[in-house]
């Protein structure tokens, strides 16, 4: 069931479940800010961090003392209680939101399923999309507890851009949603099992080496959604909300040390579920092209012998699959960031609302009437 | 005390206590985030009632959007504590005693029908179904029963939204020159 659990050994399991994807987010953060570190030293033909450790990333231990240790400060002028709260906040949305995806396949033991995500939620698109809307309170929150005209700017300019792409990016999932006729972010992931199979007006075509993956059924609506999850997680070439040149940092100007971290690890938390919805939308989830579930668990049955770990070994291919899929889109991101030019805040208004907004509503109709003809027209 | 008891307990004492600081509190944009915070914890008892998909749209639409537009909207005022929370005179006098008299009326007459339904036999259960059916039941009911009442309901929206813009536009919008 989607609930707690009715025994208390549920209510345990789902518990421990909570704290550990929210460390396993927590964790990828230096990760990445050393792939992000390393990665942008690269683009532009520099060395990065490479003195602390092999590959320097022991870098990462050292800011992290760095941080903790730094002075504690508050701007006089600010509202102490909201100053302290925002980047509390900012850590909520990005971290519950990432409970709903899916991550493998359950794990069967001694007849327990347990599931390989936060927790289940049969409306999985929309309590993601609801959750991670409330990131824009946490800038507005920052900004005007600063109380610093710079940082008010900032929170402006962001959860403004924030509002309007969170139009184009609920739209473009529409198309997604009608496909597979369901909410259910697990159905979805099982609908993409299998060869790419189109069927229309009765005939059916399969192709033999793509897999069923939503990409090729949405094409349109996975750049739609890719672009506006950019914008979203207020990353370059959206990231309006940095302009260092007029507005110093942003909402997060007064910010240091420790508190200035966790506005770090919130955002990204919010590539992270960028990068997991779109692996589990468009590029077929945990499963792996050309081979099924059953397959994978057989396979396991073979080399390993017991039921037991057939599943375990099963599981934990998936997730690797899953992984993979997911560092892919998150490397995307980085290579992203040092790779375009930021834009121009008109600029940037008119590609939300006049550009993403009406390919999305076309894409969102054109999805509704072909599906529409695909079925009616079969008899 | 079972966990679904603990829960609802939890979560009602903290929408009513939210519920009144948007009231009580002197400064409007602790006003405005109690009401966001009033909202995300009304979408809990949602999910606790087992309508996920009303809490997902509550959370988007009221908390996501609704609510961020007003705290933007107060935080680009200058806005200083007000002395009282309240306001004093005959008048406002007059209507606080009106609303204290309907709200207890309110709350009397709920109670009152809580203890006749239990008099009168078992308390409704409504049925198990999962919600995806509830999603689509609602769906069908928008779209089947209310189709008419729902676009005339879009039509009013779309006259509200070209009447904000005709009007902000007008005598040269905000660039006007007085």
């Amino acid at each position: 069931m989607t609930s707690m659990g009715s025994t208390s050994f549920e209510i345990t399991i789902n518990l421990i479940k909570l704290v550990l994807v929210f460390l396993m987010m927590v964790q990828a953060v230096p990760i990445l800010v050393w792939l992000e570190r390393r990665g942008s030293a690269f683009i532009q033909n520099r060395f990065g961090p490479n003195r602390v450790g092999p590959l320097g990333l022991l870098q990462l231990l050292a800011d992290a003392v760095k941080f903790l240790t730094k002075e504690d400060f508050a701007p006089e002028k600010g509202n102490r209680f909201m100053f302290y709260a925002a980047p509390v906040f900012a850590l909520i949305p990005a971290a519950i939101a990432y409970m709903a995806v899916p991550m493998s396949v359950p794990l069967k033991l001694d007849g327990h399923t347990f599931l390989i995500q936060g927790f289940e939620i049969n409306v999985g698109i929309v309590f993601i999309l609801g959750i991670s809307s409330l990131a824009a309170y946490t800038i507005l929150m920052a900004g005007w507890g600063s109380g610093s005209k710079f940082s008010l700017m900032g929170a402006m300019r962001a959860s403004a851009q924030i509002i309007s792409y969170e139009l184009a990016l609920g739209l473009s999932i529409v198309g997604v949603i009608l496909l597979y006729g369901t909410f259910n972010l697990t159905e979805m992931v099982n609908m993409q099992q299998g060869p790419l199979t189109f069927s229309m007006f009765g005939y059916t075509v399969t192709s033999s080496y793509l897999p069923n993956w939503g990409i090729f059924y949405q094409p349109v609506g996975m750049i739609l959604f890719f672009a506006a999850t950019f914008a979203e997680s207020n990353r370059l070439p959206f990231d309006l909300a940095e302009g260092e040149a007029e507005l110093v940092a942003g909402f997060h100007t007064e910010y240091g040390g420790f508190k200035m971290l966790m506005f770090f690890i919130g955002e990204y938390g919010h590539m992270m579920i960028a990068s997991g919805l779109m692996t589990t939308f468009f590029f077929g989830g945990y499963g792996i092209p050309g081979i099924s579930f059953q397959e994978m668990h057989q396979i396991g049955l073979n080399l390993l012998g017991t039921e037991t770990l057939a599943s375990i070994f099963n599981t934990v291919v998936h997730f690797l699959s899953y992984n993979l899929k997911f560092a892919i889109f998150l490397w995307i991101f980085i290579h992203v960031r040092w790779t375009l030019p930021r834009f121009r805040y008109d600029q940037l208004m008119d590609l939300g609302w006049k550009t993403m907004l009406p390919w999305a509503l076309a894409n969102t109709m054109l999805t509704a009437v072909v599906i529409f003809a695909a079925s009616y027209f079969t008899i | 005390m079972t966990a679904d008891v603990f829960i609802f307990w939890f979560l009602a004492i903290l929408t009513i206590v939210s519920a009144l600081s948007v009231v009580l509190m002197t400064n409007p944009i602790y006003s405005a985030l109690s009401l966001a915070m009033t909202m995300v914890s009304v979408a809990a008892i949602f999910v606790t009632l087992q309508a996920y998909f009303l809490a997902g749209v509550q959370l988007i639409v009221y908390a996501g959007a609704v609510m961020v537009l007003f705290v933007m909207v107060l935080m680009l005022f200058d806005l200083k504590n007000e002395l009282q929370a309240f306001s004093r005179g005959k008048f406002t006098g007059a209507i606080k005693v009106g609303a204290v008299g309907i709200l207890a009326g309110l709350i009397v007459g709920a109670v009152g029908s809580f203890i006749m339904a239990g008099k009168s036999g078992a308390p409704v259960t409504p049925e198990a179904s999962t919600s995806a059916d509830a999603t689509k039941a609602l769906s069908e009911h928008l779209f089947f029963n209310h189709v008419f009442g729902f676009e005339a309901l879009g039509v009013l929206l779309l006259v509200i939204a070209v009447g904000t813009v005709a009007l902000s536009r007008s005598k040269g919008g905000t660039h006007a020159k007085h």
